[in-house]
């Protein structure tokens, strides 16, 4: 499937979460659905942005095994599947740990796209865009609405291909309402130049519809997150099943995008 | 010392999602206003003066330096501040900003409670709705401080992710300040986080400093040392404030060493195996594994259990200013008791670790020279663990006899 024939979706999930395979599967289904781009999130221990589903699903994965070296591996696994861009989005420490030049230069040989690390904002990065830039990842800054104009030039000083709209302040997890604040945020955005990925809160079809022309991609996370916790919940249909979570996934992102 | 640093060395920062920009931002303007304000330290000065009970006294332990036979032994009694812990200066100075600030709500972590109890105590006299979030696993351990929370009008929640202690609390406070920034204001009870914290409770706790550097002086002590416990530093750093740019007298930071050496025993980053990262808004010294991920830590005290430490302790630990060391679980339980039979005072079982180490110091220095520790609150909070440890039989006969007299 081409780039174009894809749906205007970003979907995330966590590595490893419930388990190496499972995530993968979970990868394949969205990828069957017809996701455009593919957000793996490297867990943490202190998820401290994130809220209760995707914690569980951190906490969870970090117990199935999951480690930054075989995080890339699976990134790479995903990479190679359909030609999908696969961005790694994760905190601060797994990247500033590691060493900022070596966790980019790994990214980048695993095939990832680009980067999301929302604790490391242009002026706060370690020079992650700097790196980033010079070994031609994209570095995706994370905005939410009350951003002040100064924040967004330096942002935009940045020249990112891509930038993260948080389409309300809070966590993850929390369904947004959206109204007309929401499109007055993503106006102020699009002089900036860059794709634009929205979201937090997104998790139906209508909303996906209601911002579709202002956005390059809408971001789609914990409703997603939630299909895989209840799969692998005790008595979950298809608990350890990976072809059924693929096919229950594939389906699941199909209809986010709506009839047509 | 500047009022407002952000880093200290390579420590420190703000490296926060992009949400908690513009509250920060407001933060600090309010903050830096404020300390210009004659009319807000004339206020911070009365509550401090009618409310927490100041100046606290220093006192020479007087056998407790006969017994030991070297140094003269001082405490500084931060415990006898109103809600029994040095806290309360933190809590005074950012609730009257958050006022000021016109927010309605507040809220706090807390590992020991005594920060939960002095955010609680001065929003019920300053009338803000209070919310604390505190570990569950801190809830079990200092029991009675969530009851005086309650009582003050807390909304206490209990905070079931990760290892449920400080830490923990500390994440589910940015969450909530996440979504409520608003009308809410984020009062962290340690000198961490992004800045301006640790410039903002460095400034409003350096009183216990300024008050010990005036009574040793009116006294004519020639102080050697003086030692603090480290949690996330917040006690240290205010009573070491005003010498940290003169090279005397020593500055000591005490960890929690916990069970001993090993993953998971103890909270030791300085005299430990602290390693360098971004966590919780602030760049420092964490116990981490090779990826990055917190390693859970232990301690007897629930107050120095936290696997960071504040970015300017982490600074002047790198540049040898502060000396670091730490103290056992067992060994600041015996100087609890030590400190109770001498001198008639109680410590928190956070600050015993620096009583402690106090202890070990007199030993090995002359007659002349004074050690000053700060007692940074008293043991009120931690009966059951004292009772548990010092004389369990009797306190296990006393809890039956108890819980069985709710069911007659
Ligand atoms: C009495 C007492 N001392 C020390 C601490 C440790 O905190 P800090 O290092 O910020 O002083 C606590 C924390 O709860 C405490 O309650």
């Amino acid at each position: 499937m081409a780039a174009e024939a894809r749906s205007p979706l970003m979907t995330h999930l966590v590595a490893f979460f419930p388990s190496r395979e499972l995530s993968l599967a979970a990868a394949r289904g969205m990828i069957d659905g017809g996701a455009r781009y593919l957000e793996v999130q490297f867990p943490f221990s202190d998820p401290s942005a994130d809220g209760p589903l995707i914690q569980t699903a951190c906490s969870s994965a970090l117990e199935a095994g999951f480690t930054v070296a075989r995080g890339f591996e699976l990134v790479g696994e995903i990479s190679a599947l359909a030609g999908v861009p696969v961005f790694i989005m994760s905190y601060a420490n797994l990247v500033v740990r590691r060493g900022v030049e070596s966790f980019v230069e790994r990214a980048k040989a695993a095939g990832a796209a680009g980067l999301i690390v929302p604790d490391l904002m242009p002026g706060s990065d370690e020079r992650l865009y700097e790196i980033g830039a010079r070994s031609a990842i994209e570095i995706v800054p994370v905005v939410a609405p009350d951003v002040s104009e100064e924040r967004l030039a330096l942002v935009r000083s940045m020249r990112p291909a891509y930038l993260y709209a948080a389409l309300r302040a809070g966590i993850t997890g929390r369904y947004t309402a959206l109204g007309s604040e929401n499109h007055r945020f993503l106006d102020r955005l699009r002089p900036l130049g860059a794709r634009i990925l929205a979201g937090f809160g997104v998790s139906s079809p209508e909303q996906v519809a209601e911002i579709r022309s202002e956005v390059h991609a809408s971001v789609v996370g914990s409703a997603l997150v939630r299909i895989i916790l209840d799969a692998a919940a005790p008595g979950g249909a298809e608990r350890l099943d990976p072809e059924r979570l693929r096919r229950r996934m594939g389906e699941r992102v199909r209809a986010l995008s709506g009839p047509g | 010392m500047k009022i407002y640093n952000d880093f200290f060395g390579e420590f420190g920062g703000r490296y926060v999602p992009e949400v908690l920009r513009p509250p920060l931002d407001a933060l600090e303007a309010a903050f830096l206003a404020a300390m210009g304000d004659p009319a807000f330290l004339a206020e911070l000065e009365s509550i401090r003066r009618d409310y927490i009970g100041r100046p606290t006294p220093l006192l020479f332990a007087s056998n407790a330096t006969r017994e030991i036979g070297g140094a003269q032994i001082y405490v500084k009694l931060e415990g006898l501040a109103n809600t029994g812990a040095h806290k309360i200066n933190n809590a005074a100075g950012q609730g009257l900003l958050a006022k000021r600030m016109g927010k309605r709500r507040v809220i706090a972590e807390t590992g020991a409670g005594q920060h939960g109890v002095a955010s609680a105590a001065m929003c019920a006299k300053l009338g803000l709705d209070c919310t604390v979030y505190m570990g569950e696993v801190d809830i079990r351990r200092q029991r009675p401080n969530v009851f005086w929370m309650e009582l003050y009008g807390a909304k206490v929640v209990p905070v079931t992710g990760g290892s449920r202690t400080l830490k923990d609390a500390v994440n589910e406070a940015m969450r909530d300040w996440a979504g409520s920034f608003a009308d809410t204001h984020y009062l962290l009870g340690s000198a961490l986080g992004p800045s301006p914290f640790p410039d903002m409770v460095r400034e409003f706790q350096s009183v216990i400093g300024r008050e010990t550097q005036a009574q040793a002086r009116e006294r004519g002590l020639d102080v050697a040392a003086l030692v603090a416990c480290v949690g996330g530093g917040s006690n240290a750093i205010g009573f070491f404030a005003p010498f940290i740019e003169s090279s005397e007298p020593r500055l000591i930071g005490v960890e929690a060493g916990g069970r001993g050496a090993g993953r998971g025993n103890n909270a030791a980053r300085m005299s430990g195996e602290g390693a360098l990262g971004v966590v919780q808004g602030y760049k420092s010294l964490f116990l981490m594994d090779e990826d990055g991920q917190l390693l859970p830590t232990h301690s007897v005290s629930a107050g120095l259990d936290y696997p960071g430490i504040g970015p300017q302790l982490a600074s002047l630990g790198r540049t040898g200013r502060v000396e670091f060391t730490s103290v056992g679980d067992l060994e600041a339980i015996e100087a609890l008791r030590f400190f109770a039979r001498e001198e008639g005072i109680v410590f928190a079982l956070e600050s015993a670790h620096a009583g402690a180490h106090a202890l070990r110091l007199a030993r090995e220095l002359p007659k002349e020279r004074a050690i000053v520790v700060n007692m940074s609150g008293r043991g009120d909070k931690d009966l059951f663990i004292a009772a548990r440890a010092l004389d369990p039989d009797a306190w296990a006969r006393f809890l039956g006899e108890e819980a069985a007299s709710y069911g007659r």
